[in-house]
């Protein structure tokens, strides 16, 4: 029996595993190197910086994923993360006058301190509560802001110290900031994919299928939840960070907008939420495009117009986002190895040890038989 | 296995699962109204009831997932009224649910290891695919029959294919205690016997079974004490064939 099974794990994999894992190293280095060349590649400091902005919203989209991809909870309101990250960053530069990259990583715990009150009160809800509830938080957090501006600079808005010195020139700045915000999309990716492989993250998506019955299977859901919650708002708080930092200027108009958050997960659910690169993906192209669209047509909405429809095409065709979608089309081109092969009722109730043999035999062939279990 | 008596009692007996009082309100719907009940340790339970008696209720009130309003529920001496769920399950009652709930979007392989039943917050954080958890999982679906499928995503199997899918992941916990809710619903006749040798199986190997069932040839067949509900309350309790001549249950049952 044991030698079976083995024999079925093979047949199924043996055909494709090895492949996907060197496909996946290739793609990765290749990613990796396009990254380290592109500011070289830059033909100019603006592309430059559109490449920094790129690089921003990966780091973002990547963040919401935490919670959007493991969980299926789609918060609309993680500009409150990145707006407080930046906030937090900025301030605490400006009132303990600490090292910048110490204050952005302080702003990211002070955040993450922040989300665990905050997860606890949100995530006892589930679908549309969860997102207005989320979405409430970014308006709670704008008009406190606006209000305050004693201590946040209110609309006026407040300039950020520069990290590095002014000699360092606008395109340089671009440089370093492109790379920075790698680094800090790589430990996200990283930290993602650590948590996608390991027990914890089995948890997590079997939240995203069916929480109760991940809980009546063991799984603390809520705690589950929270911790990857907190994790998201941590990332997600660096990326705010990051930015400002490289940004230079904070509004909190900008900093607490629906548009940031909703930013975040047209991007997520374009690439795939089941994908560590899905919302890399979907940054790159949302990003592309938001720049291509404002530098075409200027201070025009058109940008939201084409972002709607683009919205609503992912929706519609690709539910599952881009990445899924092409490899669903390499699968469906590639002979197939295996398929589903459902068992009769004969198989089924014949006795276990007995039907094995044949059924292994069967199995090799891939006939398909009558639907009927 | 230990002699139990085959007759109900009222106080719970050392190591079973028990109910005293349980009840629950939607309402002005009483749907399960002062349940005292005591299952027979490393028996095969059966509750029964017309439908609408309040029998799932009284699953989701036992396994943590509905609050009761009142009453108690014990387990191996311990009160575990009003935990949540996965507390309860992590006590070692596992259950399926009334229509048959996977994990649609993961594969066959990663439905099994989902399930919990203790660690470290470290033994979180390694990989899910353990070795040994996935020994074990490929063992439990064997046993069931769907091991060929272990690559395929749950949704792609067939309903039958599922209900197995859903018992074996419940299984991976290695509860003490299974609660099934109509494990023969919706599934042909060959597969209703194949599920009913699993319980028989499972159960000599020392399980114990608390099933919902409509199917009462599988029901008088497989279990060793049934619990009668109606109208929220338990209104019989016995051996099948005792069950069976209650002119109480006929009463239920038939509205004479």
């Amino acid at each position: 029996m044991r030698n079976d099974s083995s024999r079925t794990v093979v047949a199924s994999s043996a055909a494709g595993w090895p492949r996907a894992r060197v496909a996946k190293l290739t793609g990765l280095l290749a990613l990796v190197v396009f990254v380290v060349a592109f500011p070289r590649m830059a033909a100019d400091p603006f592309i430059l910086s559109v490449g920094v902005i790129i690089m921003s919203y990966a780091v973002l989209a990547t963040s919401w994923n935490f919670v959007g991809g493991f969980t299926g909870y789609i918060s609309l309101g993680h500009a409150s993360y990145s707006g407080l990250g930046g906030y937090a960053t900025v301030l605490l530069i400006l009132h303990t006058g600490v090292n910048p990259w110490l204050a952005m990583f302080l702003g990211g715990v002070i955040v993450a301190l922040l989300a665990i009150p905050i997860g606890i009160a949100s995530l006892r809800v589930r679908g549309a509560s969860f997102v207005i509830v989320s979405i409430a938080l970014v308006l709670i957090l704008l008009l406190v802001f606006q209000s305050w501006g004693s201590f946040t600079g209110g609309s006026n808005g407040l300039r950020v110290p520069r990290p590095f010195g002014d000699e360092v020139l606008r395109p340089e700045q671009h440089e370093r900031f492109f790379y920075l915000h790698a680094v800090l999309l790589a430990i996200a990716v990283l930290c993602w994919w650590l948590i996608d492989r390991s027990r914890f993250g089995t948890g997590l998506k079997a939240i995203r299928e069916d929480e109760d019955k991940a809980q009546s299977l063991g799984v603390p859901t809520f705690a589950y939840k929270l911790v990857v919650f907190v994790i998201s708002a941590f990332f997600t708080a660096l990326g705010g960070g990051m930015y400002a930092l490289w940004f230079g200027f904070l509004d909190p108009i900008f900093q607490f907008s629906i548009l940031t958050g909703s930013y975040m997960v047209l991007m997520s659910l374009l690439g795939g939420i089941r994908n560590v690169f899905g919302p890399i993906l979907g940054a790159v192209i949302v990003g592309y495009a938001m720049e291509f669209f404002k530098a075409q047509y200027g201070d025009t909405q058109i940008h939201l117009v084409a972002l709607g429809v683009l919205l609503g095409i992912v929706v519609l065709f690709m539910p599952d986002g881009i990445l899924p979608a092409l490899r669903g089309l390499v699968i469906r081109f590639r002979p197939q190895a295996t398929s589903i092969r459902e068992v009769t009722q004969e198989e089924l109730t014949r006795d276990a040890t007995g039907s094995r043999e044949e059924s292994a035999t069967d199995r090799g062939t891939g006939t398909k038989e009558e639907v009927s279990g | 296995m230990s002699d139990t008596e085959m007759q109900p009692r009222a106080e719970p007996l050392a190591g079973s699962l028990a109910t005293v009082g349980l009840s629950k309100s939607f309402g002005g719907v009483r749907a399960v109204d002062d349940a005292t009940v005591t299952f027979l340790p490393g028996k095969i339970n059966a509750v029964i009831g017309p439908n609408g008696s309040g029998k799932t209720t009284y699953f989701n009130c036992v396994t943590g997932m509905i609050k009761p309003d009142s009453g108690s529920v014990s387990y191996r001496g311990n009160d575990i009224t009003g935990r949540p769920p996965h507390r309860i399950a992590q006590a070692g009652i596992g259950r399926s649910f009334q229509l048959c709930r996977i994990f649609p979007r993961m594969t066959v392989l990663e439905n099994m290891l989902v399930s919990v039943r203790s660690g470290t917050v470290l033994g979180k954080l390694v990989s899910a695919r353990q070795r040994t958890d996935i020994d074990r999982a490929r063992e439990l679906l064997t046993r069931v029959g769907i091991d060929h499928l272990e690559h395929a995503e749950a949704r792609d199997l067939s309903y039958g294919q599922q209900k197995l899918l859903e018992l074996a992941g419940v299984l991976m916990a290695d509860p003490e205690t299974i609660m099934l809710d109509e494990p023969a619903g919706g599934v042909n006749p060959a597969l209703i016997d194949r599920i009913g040798g699993l319980v028989r199986t499972l159960n000599s190997e020392g399980k114990t079974f608390l099933i919902v069932e409509h199917n009462m040839d599988m029901i008088m067949s497989l279990s060793d004490h049934i619990v009668v509900f109606d109208r929220g309350s338990p209104i019989a309790a016995g051996a099948p064939e005792v069950v069976q001549d209650d002119p109480r249950v006929l009463e239920a049952y038939l509205g004479v």
